[in-house]
């Protein structure tokens, strides 16, 4: 499998598959191939829970196309726990900002033509 | 390194063009060429930028337009770093005439996509985002921008209303600029009342989708001085970069790529942000000018949208940001923008701005990203 169909099937199981420095343990999503802070290619995999809080997100009403079948829908950039990381995803069924203030509890469940799926926890 | 200047500059009207993207690029390149005051057969190449050629069956557009001007034999390029492809393509000529290679070249931005429709620009707009987390995700640019602009709501003391102010300054220099898309005088209750397109922005906080190009004519400074016409010199140049996803930036309030690039323009210029008399900024949503004036250095982070409210950016204040009616009211041809803020920065500079002339302005600057700000391209100019 390669590094994005690893990172895929992890997101299906709830998880994120991240790339730890071998070097100096500085986290990356496992799209990384080089560390951003030493430059090393060593690194470990790390499977991280995919649980965390909404940094921030849009509720968006004009879709790109195959997407309008789900407005209005959020796409959400998820703080990850215990860790500096950040992924974004797809999260249903959100019509108001008083649906998804931004520190919601919220977790990876999957993912699909939707790219990586969140739900609120 | 070569002194390098601007001597001449044109744009087509932006807006929804009838005409082909080939034929908007040769209108705007004349246009520059007759500025300049030179004969197209002292060009020694081209550079074009451009996203979505493929919208209007025209790609490879260099050789066209080099034809087109009666110079088929002289090389071409283009260049596509999304809506800050303008100013990585001006860039490139920059330093390709600093470093001595050419002594006069013409840069063409243009774009032709309105008549695709929205769903077309949207979905293919989204492209320029880092796909795999964003756009397969269903973010559209605005929804990108609206996510930044619900973190700085969170993290600042702001409100939606703030937001509209900007669109409204915009729009208001943008009724004194003949070639903006949209010139229409909006007040902040229009913006609050259009319609949400990616809360907490609507459809007045978003720049349109344009047709349009620009081009200037950049050369040495001895090419200037030779040929006599008005002329601008640029005395900086920076480029910076950002994670492609908005998820890999420390702060989601702040553009990396903007800081790097405008210190490395200020540094070569050897000027500070206090320096700069107008700026184009990237407002392609009311909230990228807040985020931009912060990052360029104009006012602290979390302060810029405090300086719009007390009107210090407004035209002829304390900095005038965006004389031209910018993004949101001039109009975002994605691949002109960052041309069409350099051939604004030449009309201010020369005297040929009208009604909308930044007074005693000498210093100008340029500051045009790629999507989310992942590319980004920061110029100053001088007044001679």
């Amino acid at each position: 499998m390669t590094i994005k169909e690893q990172l895929i099937e992890n997101a299906k199981q709830g998880k994120v598959l991240a790339h730890k420095c071998t070097s100096c343990g500085l986290l990356h999503l496992s799209t990384v191939y080089f560390c951003q802070k030493c430059g090393s290619k060593g690194f470990e995999d790390a499977i991280l829970d995919g649980t965390g809080s909404v940094a921030t997100y849009t509720i968006i009403t004009v879709a790109p196309a195959g997407f309008e079948k789900y407005t209005p829908y959020a796409f959400v950039v998820l703080q990850l726990d215990k860790t500096d990381l950040r992924i974004s995803g797809f999260m249903a069924g959100i019509a108001t900002p008083a649906d998804l203030p931004v520190g919601t509890r919220a977790k990876i469940t999957g993912f699909d033509e939707r790219g990586i799926i969140i739900e609120k926890q | 390194m070569e002194k390098v200047c601007v001597l001449g500059a044109g744009s087509t009207k932006y807006g929804k063009l009838t005409e082909s993207i080939a034929d908007i690029t040769t209108q705007a390149s004349i246009s520059a060429i007759e500025s300049a005051g030179i004969d197209p057969k002292e060009i020694k190449a081209g550079y074009i930028s451009n996203v979505f050629g493929v919208a209007d069956k025209q790609v490879h557009l260099g050789p066209v337009l080099m034809s087109n001007l009666g110079i088929s034999d002289k090389p071409s390029l283009s260049i596509e770093s999304a809506c800050g492809s303008g100013s990585v393509a001006f860039r490139e000529a920059f330093a390709n005439v600093a470093a001595g290679f050419y002594d006069c070249l013409v840069v063409t931005g243009v774009e032709k996509v309105t008549h695709t429709g929205t769903e077309w620009t949207t979905t293919y707009f989204a492209y320029c985002s880092d796909f795999f987390y964003e756009g397969q995700a269903g973010a559209s640019f605005p929804g990108l921008f609206a996510s930044m602009a619900r973190a700085y709501l969170t993290e600042f003391n702001t409100t939606e209303e703030d937001f509209a102010r900007v669109a409204v300054k915009n729009h208001n220099n943008g009724l004194l600029n003949p070639k903006a898309h949209l010139q229409k005088k909006i007040t902040i209750d229009d913006v609050m009342n259009s319609a949400v397109v990616a809360s907490p922005l609507k459809l007045y906080d978003c720049c349109p989708f344009s047709d349009g190009a620009s081009s200037v004519v950049l050369c040495s400074e001895k090419f200037a001085k030779e040929h006599g016409n008005d002329y601008i010199e640029v005395i900086g140049s920076g480029r910076g970069g950002s994670p492609a996803a908005l998820q890999g930036r420390e702060h989601m309030t702040t553009i990396p790529s903007t800081k790097i690039a405008s210190e490395a323009a200020y540094k070569m210029a050897g000027i500070t942000a206090k320096d700069i008399d107008f700026a184009e900024v990237h407002d392609c949503f009311t909230i990228a000018e807040i985020v931009d004036t912060e990052d360029l250095g104009f006012f602290e982070k979390g302060k810029g949208v405090q300086a719009v409210r007390e009107g210090r950016t407004n035209l002829n204040s304390d900095i005038s940001i965006n004389p031209s009616g910018g993004l949101k009211s001039k109009g975002h041809p994605i691949g002109a923008t960052g041309i069409g803020q350099v051939v604004e920065v030449f009309d201010q500079l020369t005297g040929k701005a009208g009604a909308r002339t930044v007074k005693d302005a000498k210093i100008g600057l340029t500051h045009n990203f790629g999507a989310t700000g992942a590319s980004c391209a920061v110029h100053v100019f001088q007044s001679v």
